[in-house]
């Protein structure tokens, strides 16, 4: 969770407490105002874990579409972009695709990522050979502050130097938590040691975007599912979390095909792959 | 703030519970909309003014090209921004690389990743081929070769040997015809994109293209490949979704689906 979106839970949490440590000076309504105090921080944790849901449920009941571009709209159901030109339906969908144990593996000391490494050109290839559909894979990396990453990564070994010396020198020592804070140093280390050979640190989004045609609405986003479908049994392989984006992300992913966005921007509205 | 406002007057006023209670709805419900912002800030205002069951966000062309056709511009209110492209022609397979050279070409691209201050998009797309004006030439061609083969059927000058010919001309350009348009032919492009803010559109065209220079550099060092800004309308092979599925290719392929259910 980033700082901004602490600072926003946390103000509007506050609001609810404040009605809720008041209940008593609303007399017979005290109740009342305590259950809308509760509705109202849970509408604000869905918002905040889940709103992938709570989008598209809002557009399928009042049977929105929304038009993000000339010539494009999204549907009520909010899980694709749609295209209608010389009477043809063209459905375009994303996938979110975390590859980064492919992608940054010198931070892991896991001896199997030489191997998976190895895999990885395969796999990919197999996976082209099998779409058979069209299908696009996409990273937007931003650079980081490399300063003040190093200070990050600087504070984050400190810390648990401190826990690893403070746990080896207590009575009962476990072996388990030992062993996890070395884990954990170690690969800190890595990353620092990247950033000593000159490389930068990165922020990354991934996503995999098709294309289905059809001569209906219904048409194009039936064979977009499928398509979508098959193109998450495919990435498997790569042993990925694969799901279906939906909602408000479906629209930004389609402004970023034409413009990307500032580092900030990013960073509010997308959880990051860091 | 809004929202305080209301919550904190439930503390201070000394009137009717109902109307605190009023007071305690209306911030609370105001507290959801201040963290929705957070989320939906793009959706509230053409939510608020929806007309029908359709929200506007925007109604004018997604993008335009640079008159300089190495770029495209996108305006966002009075923000003008250019986006160019390069693409990557990193051809080898993996079937071509040992063990050690695959781990290597993994690297390689982790450490492509890093090249660029500037948020950068790598895409590898995997499209259908627009084969247009390649099925176009061989029509042309087959309707030539019928036209050849029936003047000289009726024509009494024409040896029969050369008929013959001809005939298997029909034949081979006929084959050829059915064939390609039997089989979808897809190709795997990798690409890069760069998006640049401006004053101007050739402001923002300079500075895009200037960074996509860049990056093509540290692209092709990296990769030990010619990576190349991309222009004019291939551009929009990496944009626009009838592009990606031509609708010469679409027709035939549904032409194909319909012929198949008929049998």
């Amino acid at each position: 969770m980033d700082e901004q979106t602490i600072i926003y839970l946390g103000a509007t949490i506050a609001m609810v407490v404040l009605v809720i440590a008041n209940a008593s000076s609303f007399g017979i309504f005290g109740a009342l105002a305590v259950a809308l105090a509760i509705v109202t921080a849970m509408i604000i944790v869905i918002l905040n874990y889940a709103d992938f849901v709570l989008f598209p449920v809002f557009t399928s009941m009042f049977g929105i579409k929304i038009t993000p571009a000339k010539g494009y709209y999204i549907p009520k159901s909010s899980n694709s972009v749609v295209k209608y030109v010389n009477g043809l339906y063209y459905a375009t969908g994303y996938l979110s695709a975390n590859v980064y144990s492919y992608v940054f593996t010198a931070e892991s000391i896991d001896e199997s990522e030489e191997q998976k490494l190895g895999e990885a050109p395969d796999k990919w290839e197999r996976i082209v050979m099998n779409a058979g559909f069209p299908f696009r894979f996409n990273i937007i990396s931003m650079a980081e502050d490399v300063q003040r990453y190093r200070d990050e990564l600087q504070g984050m070994r400190g810390t648990f130097e401190f826990r690893l010396s403070k746990e080896e020198s207590s009575s009962s020592p476990s072996q388990l938590t030992i062993d996890d804070l070395n884990k954990k140093m170690s690969i800190i280390d890595a990353r620092i040691n990247r950033l000593s050979s000159g490389e930068r640190p990165v922020d990354a989004v991934m996503y995999i975007e098709s294309t289905a045609v059809g001569v209906s609405e219904k048409d194009a986003e039936d064979a977009l599912t499928n398509q979508l479908n098959h193109l998450q049994t495919l990435f498997n392989s790569f042993d990925l979390s694969i799901t279906r984006v939906m909602g408000r992300e479906v629209y930004h992913l389609f402004t970023f095909n034409y413009s990307l966005p500032e580092h900030e921007y990013l960073l509010q509205t997308f959880t990051l792959q860091k | 703030m809004l929202s305080f406002i209301f919550i904190i007057m439930t503390y201070v006023l000394t009137v009717d519970p109902i109307i605190k209670l009023a007071l305690a709805a209306i911030g609370l419900a105001v507290d959801v909309v201040a963290f929705s912002t957070k989320l939906y800030m793009s959706f509230f205002i053409p939510f608020m003014q929806m007309k029908g069951r359709n929200a506007v966000i925007d109604d004018t062309e997604p993008f335009t090209l640079a008159p300089s056709g190495n770029a495209i511009v996108v305006r966002k209110g009075s923000d003008i921004f250019a986006s160019a492209f390069i693409k990557i022609p990193a051809y080898r397979s993996s079937t071509e690389m040992n063990a050690e050279e695959k781990v290597d070409f993994s690297r390689l691209f982790s450490r492509a990743l890093t090249i660029s201050k500037v948020p950068v998009k790598f895409g590898a797309q995997l499209y259908v081929i627009n084969k247009d004006a390649y099925i176009s030439n061989i029509k042309n061609k087959l309707d030539e070769a019928e036209g050849r083969y029936q003047s000289a059927s009726v024509s009494k000058d024409v040896p029969k040997s050369e008929s013959e010919r001809i005939r298997g001309e029909v034949t081979m350009w006929h084959n050829l015809f059915d064939n390609v348009n039997k089989v979808r032919s897809q190709s795997l492009d990798a690409f890069a994109m760069v998006t640049a803010q401006g004053g101007s559109e050739e402001e923002a065209t300079n500075l895009a293209v200037q960074q996509a220079d860049e990056l093509a550099s540290g692209v092709s060092a990296v990769f030990g490949v010619t990576a190349s800004i991309i222009e004019g309308e291939e551009i929009l092979k990496y944009l626009e979704p009838d592009y990606m599925i031509p609708l010469a290719t679409v027709s035939e392929q549904m032409r194909e689906s319909h012929a198949s259910e008929m049998t």
